[in-house]
């Protein structure tokens, strides 16, 4: 007998006394102490036993799963999934249209001012690249702001649907047109030849999409932006 | 509190079934190894609730079958065995949900369950701990005193199995002990 078959055997049941585990430990001194050890411990096990189990543990009955349960489940999970799309879908369109909204939010001033100089227009718009074919009398706030590591050109134009921010985004694409709504304000960003425009106005979008549209038009982009 | 409420005896079950008139020394032996019952199933489903469930379920279907019982000498066994099916059912049919061990014991105030003996005390804790497949084939040899074949049968095993059931039940034990793991040569288990 080897040792690990006879440790097998002490192990199941440390009183086992056949002929061959007996020869084994009368000549093998360390599965011999084995042994009176896993006798020792047997003999803790019978007076652990003697008593019931110190501290239960808690041990519940599992009822069935009410079928409701589930569909409560798979509700609250639509539920949170609508929740989530819908603060999705309410949120600014992406960092991009934040960043304008912020931007604009820092220039208060801009939706109040009155009138704005030819020379201002003419100011913001040197080294943007693009042309304003815009009567200066509707644009009462230009200016050149830093956007994105540039100077961009900023400005409010008064519209027939009223008051627009629009601010031109040279080098800063976008893959397509992008709406969004934030501080109460609704926007739009769209593609242009050698970027993109902004255009901001209080209230609701239909405006937003017809200023655009104007601006669209307005708004030429020069080949050099020197 | 169920826990708290005295345990029904034994005669107070009997005496709801008919033809308990003639079985009066079976009524006394259940008497008396209710206890030893009523731990083995506390041992085995580790909740006195429910424990009590299954003694009270185990000796109506022993009254029952009282006819198989040849030898009152053999009613120990025979009642530990009827516990331990009971138990198994029980499993079967409700599907036992195991809270944490770990989470109960960190939650109960040592000094409430402390014995004088340490040693004892985190052996109580260690065989708690010990999944079903080792403790029951465990507590049918130290606490029913069955044989490895007798475990066998009983729990549709092969012999080897139980063996090496038994020997990795005791190493666990060892261990938890401060004692160094003997080495686990067993082959892996042959169920029937």
């Amino acid at each position: 007998m080897i040792c690990e078959q006879a440790q097998l055997e002490i192990g199941a049941d440390p009183h086992a006394s056949t002929r061959e585990l007996d020869e084994h430990l009368r000549s093998c001194p360390p599965c011999a102490s084995f042994s009176a050890q896993m006798r020792a411990l047997d003999a803790d096990i019978r007076r652990a036993l003697d008593s019931p189990p110190a501290a239960a543990a808690r041990v519940r009955l599992q009822k069935p799963k009410a079928a409701w349960r589930e569909w409560a489940l798979a509700a609250s999970v639509l539920l949170a999934t609508l929740a989530v799309l819908g603060l999705w879908l309410l949120r600014p369109t992406d960092t991009l249209a934040h960043e304008v909204v912020e931007h604009v939010e820092k220039e208060p001033q801009s939706w109040t001012s009155t009138h704005e100089s030819a020379e201002s227009i003419d100011k913001a718009l040197r080294g943007s690249g693009v042309r304003l074919d815009i009567n200066s009398d509707k644009v009462t706030f230009a200016a050149s702001c830093w956007f994105r590591g540039q100077y961009v050109p900023h400005f409010v134009v008064q519209t027939a649907h009223g008051p627009a921010q629009l601010i031109i985004l040279r080098n800063v694409m976008v893959a397509g047109r992008r709406t969004f709504h934030e501080a109460g304000m609704s926007g739009v960003i769209v593609p242009a030849e050698h970027g993109s425009i902004a255009v901001l106005a209080h209230g609701g979008a239909a405006g937003v999409d017809a200023m655009a549209g104007e601006m669209q038009q307005d708004v030429h982009w020069l080949a050099d932006a020197r | 509190m169920r826990n708290s409420q005295p345990e029904p005896p034994v005669s107070s079950i009997v005496e709801r079934l008919p033809a308990a008139d003639s079985a009066a020394p079976l009524v006394g032996v259940f008497e008396a190894l209710r206890p030893d019952l009523l731990r083995f199933a506390h041992w085995l489903a580790r909740d006195r609730a429910i424990a009590e469930d299954i003694v009270q379920e185990a000796l109506l279907r022993a009254w029952r079958s009282r006819g198989a019982l040849q030898d009152l000498g053999a009613a120990r066994a025979w009642l530990l065995t009827i516990v331990r099916r009971e138990h198994a059912r029980l499993y079967e049919r409700k599907r036992l949900e195991l809270v944490s061990l770990d989470d109960v014991l960190e939650t109960q105030a040592a000094p409430r369950y402390a014995e004088a003996d340490g040693d004892l005390f985190t052996l109580r804790h260690a065989i708690m701990r010990l999944p079903l497949e080792y403790r029951e084939p465990l507590l049918l040899q130290v606490f029913g005193g069955f044989s490895t074949e007798e475990i066998a049968r009983e729990l549709t095993l092969s012999t080897t199995a139980v063996l090496t059931r038994l020997f990795r039940a005791r190493n666990k034990l060892r261990v938890i002990c401060g004692m160094p793991a003997a080495n686990d040569a067993a082959a892996p288990e042959s169920l029937t």
